[in-house]
């Protein structure tokens, strides 16, 4: 009971986050000083095509009337239609976000499967060789910037030792597997199609590792500090003292309180990684929202601009939402209020 | 074992048994059983070209204007008449056997003969009454090419008629350029789509719209196979064309931005065509076995706009000093790398009436001579700069800092204003720029796409951007676009183009060059500057 009131409270949450940051969105991107029409339409355009142009996106109305129009098209499921593509906002979201979905998935796995243990084992090892391994990867990759990297992980990996393709999600000569989810990898085991699994998790290994590697760092630095903190903790010295392997104690005692700071990071990542994809995705060609949003933002593309925006505003909030309910999970304390 | 972890487990070794499967690549490997272009001939055949085609909106040809569908689309439509290969100057036959233009008092009215046993792709014999179809619907649907129709060439629905199966007429107000017409018709506009099918294919009074965005009905060489959005676009051979059959049996555009993946996938073998290299991947693959680079003509010209009513640009020898004063071989040989041409009139090399005089070279004493004839001694201007790289991969920022640094030598000050080129383009359109840096290229190879804009004050385009109003010359840049005889039209636009190279508001910088990088084994790749190549000629 007490679940679905804290979710109803969320949910009412994430709708007022929406209205608010289509508001202050649709202000800004009609207040900045540039024009959308210039950026459509180009140096060759006629007075005749450029009025007609406003006529079509409503950019002769006021703006209070441009944004109810806008609100209005939004509670029927019309996000507009795109300046740049000309087509409607929201079939561009529905094709470019999958690839963004299961790119940042790709880069989150990576950030867990190598970032906790790598925290763990560092804290265990506090002052000796692997920490200051992780210690110096860390600090590594916590500033050292995306597209640098990805143009050092292609030119080695693809370019000069051939293990893994350059860009793009699929191989040219693959079919991509038949659309369910739009995540390439679940498409082709749904498929059962072993050419397009093997191609697309090929593609998937150098960008997500790029994308990932920013996460990782975060992820490993914060459990090594959350780690260290539980390990001088009485209830550890206890475990020790009730004879239980030094494993156990670690992983299930230590561990399990020091990831509740990392469960959190966890969320905040992946709205991380949505952001950072943005220039992942235009290194490795991928298809994504990433590269949508960067090529909407140069174009002045308010419609398609807006449309990222608010998906984002979902995606952000949801990502929490997921966090707090894995708290309910990993302590109980929380449940009680 | 639960069965939800045994499928997990399962899931896991699914996966890691295709990750260990034989290593492929972007590129021309893979299987080709289940590929999508396994039904155009396969990867040995098909030629791969990495390009930045996040300009596609729509392969129809009434729709499209972007480069990358030009440069598609070519190669799927037919047009009346056609330019071939790389020459621009000469109109050949295409669909169309003869035409003839004749005065009938009222308007030019051209006729054409059509070729006889023409098939578009579906079988369907090409006849005249495809052809109107062809133009009434692009003027119709009105998208961003319409304006060649009905703007350059006065066309209305009903001034194209079919007078027998093989016979089209058009009827061209004394007002337009036939000329010009005859070139509009190369362009992708002009291309002929297969009525039955298009029509077979409305939905909603479309006019078939919504079915070539990404199909098509045409009876070029090659057909639309699929374009995949922000990925690629597929096009294999098409079995019914008239023409010389072409060897490859698809092409392959790939939506690839980032220059420098194009280099190393083509360095590898993984692609055939790199198309938007700029100099220093195409130093890089110099001197690389198994690749060759090449540079092509383009119809750009990047320029220097000066308001002829803003102070002391409104007299003419200031205009003239800051032309003097400008290095241009250094900007082409230090900034462009060579990448682009010294060209200072107003129509590009390549075009009928090209003017072929660069009489200005970082003259000092000379400029300096013309700012005291004009009484100026010091002069500030506001500079109005794009971001971004300019055509022939040099950045606008580099190429403002050299003209700032050249001005400076003769006494001439400018405050660099670098902006987005949309914002910049709002400030143009206002009259509002002083010294504004940008470019321009024609909307069809005629030099009346260029010699208009440049000196029509009332084409409210460059001229008027300009303040620049001279009907003069205006005039006779619209007397030479009605002109016929080629001989006397190149007389006419020599004339213009000198008199705008000393007296007109622009400092013409340079031609860019479009570079590219190619494996060896492709051959017949020939870049025509309007933005195109014949991919039916290409072979691997």
């Amino acid at each position: 009971m007490r679940f679905l009131g804290f979710l109803t409270r969320r949910i009412v949450g994430i709708a007022a986050v929406m209205v608010g940051v289509s508001i202050i969105t649709f202000a800004i991107s009609h207040v900045v000083p540039a024009d959308p029409v210039a950026a459509a339409l180009g140096d060759h355009a006629t007075d005749q095509q450029i009025e007609a142009f406003r006529a079509e996106y409503h950019l002769d109305r006021p703006l209070p009337e441009q944004y109810l129009t806008y609100v209005v098209g939004l509670v029927h499921g019309d996000l507009g239609r795109s300046i740049r593509t000309r087509r409607p906002v929201a079939d561009d979201l529905f094709d470019s976000f999958p690839a963004t979905i299961e790119l940042s998935l790709a880069a989150l796995i990576v950030a867990i499967v190598v970032g906790i243990p790598a925290g763990v084992w560092s804290a265990i090892s506090r002052g000796r060789l692997p920490d200051h391994l992780v210690r110096l990867a860390s600090l590594v990759g916590g500033s050292i910037p995306v597209f640098w990297l990805g143009l050092i992980v292609i030119g080695l990996f693809y370019y000069q030792l051939g293990w893994f393709p350059g860009g793009g999600r699929i191989d040219n000569f693959v079919a991509p597997p038949p659309t369910r989810t739009g995540l390439y990898v679940l498409d082709s085991l749904l498929a059962g199609d072993l050419e397009a699994l093997r191609s697309s998790l090929l593609h998937l290994v150098l960008p997500a590792l790029t994308l990932g590697y920013f996460s990782t760092a975060v992820i490993a630095r914060m459990t090594r500090s959350s780690m260290l903190e539980v390990l001088g903790q009485d209830y550890m010295r206890t475990a020790r003292a009730k004879g239980l392997q030094e494993r156990l104690v670690v992983l299930r005692h230590g561990l399990r309180n020091a990831l509740i700071p990392t469960v959190t990071i966890l969320g905040l990542t992946f709205g991380s990684l949505l952001s950072g994809a943005v220039l992942t995705e235009t290194i490795f060609s991928w298809p994504g929202l990433g590269r949508y949003a960067t090529a909407a933002a140069i174009a002045l593309d308010f419609p398609a601009v807006l449309g990222v925006t608010l998906l984002a505003a979902i995606v952000y909030p949801l990502a929490n939402l997921v966090v707090d309910i894995a708290y309910f999970w990993l302590d109980p304390r929380t449940q009680r209020g | 074992m639960s069965a939800r972890r045994s499928s997990i487990l399962f899931a896991i070794a699914l996966i890691l048994a295709a990750a260990c499967g034989p290593a492929g690549t972007s590129g021309t490997s893979g299987s080709p059983g289940a590929s999508p272009s396994a039904s155009a001939g396969g990867a040995a055949s098909t030629l791969v070209i990495d390009r930045d085609t996040s300009d596609l909106i729509s392969l129809d040809p009434a729709v499209l204007y972007e480069f990358s569908a030009v440069f598609a689309t070519h190669n799927v439509y037919e047009t009346l008449v056609k330019f071939e290969g790389t020459d621009l100057s000469t109109i050949k036959p295409g669909l169309a056997t003869s035409w003839d233009i004749k005065d009938t008092g009222s308007t030019n009215d051209i006729t054409f003969k059509l070729k006889s046993g023409q098939k578009f792709a579906s079988g369907n014999p090409v006849t005249a009454d495809d052809v109107v179809y062809s133009v009434q619907r692009a003027i119709k649907l009105n998208k961003s090419p319409a304006f060649l129709f009905t703007d350059i060439a006065g066309l209305k629905a009903d001034s194209v008629k079919a007078t027998d199966p093989t016979t089209v007429v058009f009827s061209l107000p004394k007002t337009a350029s036939a000329s010009a017409f005859l070139t509009i018709l190369t362009f992708t506009i002009g291309g002929v789509v297969d009525s039955k099918e298009v029509k077979a294919k409305e939905t909603g009074g479309d006019s078939g719209s919504a079915y070539l965005l990404d199909h098509s009905a045409g009876s070029g060489p090659f057909v639309v196979d699929h374009w995949t959005k922000n990925t690629e676009v597929l096009l294999k051979a098409n079995p019914n064309y008239g023409g010389a059959k072409p060897t490859l049996s698809g092409v392959l555009f790939k939506q690839v931005p980032e220059p420098t993946n194009q280099q190393f996938a083509l360095d590898k073998g993984d692609i055939d065509i790199a198309n938007n290299l700029g100099p220093e991947q195409i130093a890089a693959l110099q001197g690389k076995s198994g690749v060759t680079t090449t540079t092509a003509d383009s119809l750009q010209l990047v320029y220097v706009g000066m308001n002829a009513t803003v102070k002391p640009l409104d007299n003419v020898k200031v205009r003239e000093a800051l032309r003097t004063a400008v290095d241009y071989d250094g900007i082409v040989k230090d900034l462009l790398k060579g990448n682009g041409k010294k060209v200072q009139g107003i129509i590009p090399r390549g075009l009928a009436g090209y003017n072929e005089a660069t009489p200005f070279q970082a003259d000092v004493t000379k400029a300096k001579a013309l700012l005291t004839e004009a009484g100026e001694t010091t002069v500030t201007l506001d500079f109005l700069v794009p971001t971004g790289q300019a055509p022939g991969g040099v950045a606008f920022s580099d190429l403002a800092a050299k003209l700032k640094s050249d001005w400076a030598k003769i006494g001439v000050t400018v405050n660099i204003k670098q902006t987005t080129t949309a914002d910049l383009l709002a400030t143009y359109r206002a009259q509002k720029g002083q010294l504004v840096m940008i470019y321009w290229g024609p909307d069809y190879p005629d030099p009346d796409a260029n010699v208009g804009p440049f000196t029509d004050y009332k084409a409210k385009s460059i001229g008027w951007r300009n303040a620049w109003d001279d009907p003069t010359i205006a005039q006779k840049g619209r007397d030479a676009a009605l002109i016929t005889d080629p001989a006397k039209r190149a007389a006419a636009y020599k004339d213009i183009t000198d008199y705008v190279l000393h007296n007109g508001p622009y400092v013409v910088l340079y031609q860019p060059s479009e570079l590219f990088g190619l494996r060896s084994n492709v051959k017949g790749f020939n870049w025509s500057a309007i933005g195109w190549a014949e991919l039916a000629s290409v072979t691997k």
